[in-house]
């Protein structure tokens, strides 16, 4: 017998034929569509290539086309907040829908089996969906101490990714930990943390960066994946350019506060009462490419900066190495101590006077030599 | 390229060893004109030295900012000497009344000031870089200029453009992401940095020195020999 479909699935969960096409709609906001992505691989009718009021048709066919995408979903050196994110998300039945109704196999967080009954379901999974299912990864690898700073069932968390990415379709990183190394690799990185595309390199790996990871984001880059079959396009640093194509400051509501140089100095000044630019007290917006301040947080509710916070820059690369969180950004990442300076101007001041000193008994010298000297002066 | 790293690279390592260049070359050419020393004064003359000191420098900063026309190089070239002075005070403003810039001074002498708003700053920005290609323009096509102007004015006047043009792109968000704008800010400002103690931009220290010496000189009330 064929497998389910995604729609005969949720029809046998309930979901009527109504709010099926109402979830076919919300997941194309979802996904964050601008451009339709290459139509191959998700055997839609090619030629279709203009994101329009069709496009919730494509997606419509896709799931009642296409089985679901199971999801492993591991977890190394990190703090479940991705996982807490996730699931306490309030955004309605989307995040249900990923979570409950559509893929997962394996979340330790999650799960209620433990121990080897956990770690077994997981090889059924992985033997059941071999080169089909998605490999969620949260929390970075320790690279160190023969990778024993972190284990699960007694087996490090390198060969635990290395042996589950073989069979994984596609690769997601959420969270900034699996995705750069995050907190564990802050200086001096005593584990040797690295992110999972610096260790699996041998298939893309999609880092959905964050602390934690935007829910939407993670759901829209695995609906993504269960729609078309492909990955969303990527940047540089492999993050969907969808949710990370722009600055948290490009798309800031405070923004013009910035461009109008009206800044709040302290959290509790007339400018932080006002809604006023963060950026003296230390916001990092401008580095960082986030959709924090479209989608923000608790079902479009709110975000850092509205609720009168800096960005920290978490889903940056080595953002806890990036200065302080109050500390303006245009400030210097380390400036030298007092100390040091005092070192450098003695330094120089020794420099010059023992320069000076040398020069002047070299004039004395020359001035001694160019005189005749007394024995000279009597034989003439 | 991984502009985060160059970035980081930028603001960290590379602003701290171009900081202790500065300060060390710094110390160094200042020990070197302290340790000059003043020439003997054999015959003392009449009148003030500290009197001329004060004229000299309420010359340099009041007068003559206020009523240029009373000095022969204004009436020669105003448009040039107009150009030089806007970009002085629009380099001094830029640098430590432009809200980013007092943070990276606070956050090295421990303590802030006030700043003035950013539209303001903004402005003066876009005079300065238009000052200096003014100057620029002046020394390329002005005989006398050009005939006294050697590599190290033409490195001069880039090393000092550069820092600005690239903060201007910046703070506007003009064609790349801000991280490289940044960057290269952060570079050309560390080049910068490095070049002051070795080349004449170090006449920010020795302007003063200079001045005093005129002062001194001028406050004298005796036949020069």
């Amino acid at each position: 017998m064929a497998e389910k479909t995604i729609y005969e699935h949720l029809s046998d969960k309930g979901v009527s034929r109504r709010d099926f096409l109402k979830i076919c709609g919300m997941l194309v906001g979802a996904m964050g569509l601008s451009n339709m992505p290459p139509l191959e691989a998700s055997g839609l009718p090619r030629g279709l290539n203009k994101v329009e009021t069709k496009t919730i048709d494509h997606v419509r066919q896709a799931l009642e086309s296409k089985p679901r995408v199971p999801v492993i979903w591991l977890e190394f050196q990190d703090c479940a907040g991705c996982t807490e994110a996730l699931s306490r998300s309030t955004s309605p039945t989307l995040v249900d829908l990923v979570l409950n109704d559509l893929t997962i196999e394996y979340q330790e967080t999650l799960m209620a089996a433990a121990g080897f009954q956990a770690e077994g379901a997981k090889q059924q999974a992985i033997e059941k969906y071999y080169g089909k299912y998605i490999l969620v990864v949260e929390g970075s690898l320790p690279t160190m101490g023969e990778g024993g700073f972190c284990t699960i069932g007694g087996r490090s968390s390198l060969d635990i990714l290395k042996e589950d990415a073989a069979g994984a379709a596609a690769i997601i990183a959420t969270g900034n930990c699996a995705s750069y190394g995050g907190l564990p690799k802050a200086n001096p990185n005593p584990t040797g943390a690295k992110g999972v595309w610096e260790i699996i390199t041998d298939k893309p790996v999609v880092n959905i960066p964050g602390c934690p990871a935007i829910p939407e984001v993670t759901t829209g880059v695995i609906l993504h994946f269960l729609v078309f079959g492909t990955l969303p396009e990527l940047d540089s640093l492999n993050r969907p350019k969808t949710f990370y194509g722009h600055t948290v400051h490009d798309r800031c509501l405070r923004r013009g506060f910035y461009e109008a140089g009206k800044f709040a100095k302290s959290f509790d000044d007339e400018g932080a009462k006002q809604g006023w630019c963060l950026y003296k007290l230390g916001c990092k917006g401008p580095t960082t490419y986030n959709s924090c301040a479209t989608i923000r947080w608790d079902a479009g509710l709110s975000f850092p900066i509205q609720s009168g916070h800096p960005c920290l820059g978490c889903s940056q690369p080595d953002f806890w190495d990036g200065g302080g969180f109050y500390q303006g950004q245009s400030a210097p990442l380390n400036k030298p101590t007092a100390t040091a300076a005092g070192a450098a101007v003695a330094a120089g001041v020794a420099l010059g006077a023992g320069m000076a000193v040398a020069n002047r008994s070299q004039k004395k010298k020359e001035i001694v030599d160019s005189q005749p000297s007394d024995e000279e002066e009597k034989k003439e | 390229m991984d502009w985060n790293a160059v970035l980081s690279f930028a603001r960290g390592p590379f602003f701290r060893v171009s900081l202790f260049i500065f300060i060390i070359g710094m110390s160094y050419r200042l020990a070197r004109i302290v340790f000059l020393g003043w020439s003997k004064d054999h015959a003392k003359a009449d009148g003030s030295k500290l009197g001329g000191v004060i004229k000299s420098y309420l010359k340099g900063f009041l007068i003559l900012p206020f009523y240029p026309w009373v000095k022969n190089t204004f009436n020669r070239n105003p448009l040039i000497y107009i150009a030089g002075g806007l970009f002085h005070l629009s380099l001094f403003v830029v640098i430590f009344l432009g809200t980013a810039h007092m943070l990276v001074w606070k956050s090295l002498l421990g303590f802030g000031w006030p700043t003035i708003k950013t539209p303001i700053i903004d402005l003066l920005a876009a005079i300065g870089i238009i000052a200096l290609l003014m100057l620029l323009i002046n020394r390329l096509i002005n005989p006398v200029v050009k005939m006294i102007s050697g590599p190290s004015e033409y490195i001069n006047w880039l090393l000092v453009f550069l820092p600005f043009l690239t903060g201007y792109i910046m703070y506007h968000h003009l064609g790349s992401p801000y991280e490289k704008l940044y960057s290269l800010h952060m570079i050309t400002v560390n080049v910068l940095l490095i070049w002051i103690p070795l080349s004449r931009i170090s006449h920010f220290m020795f302007y003063f020195f200079s001045r005093t010496i005129h002062g001194v000189e001028f406050g004298k009330r005796a036949v020069s020999p």
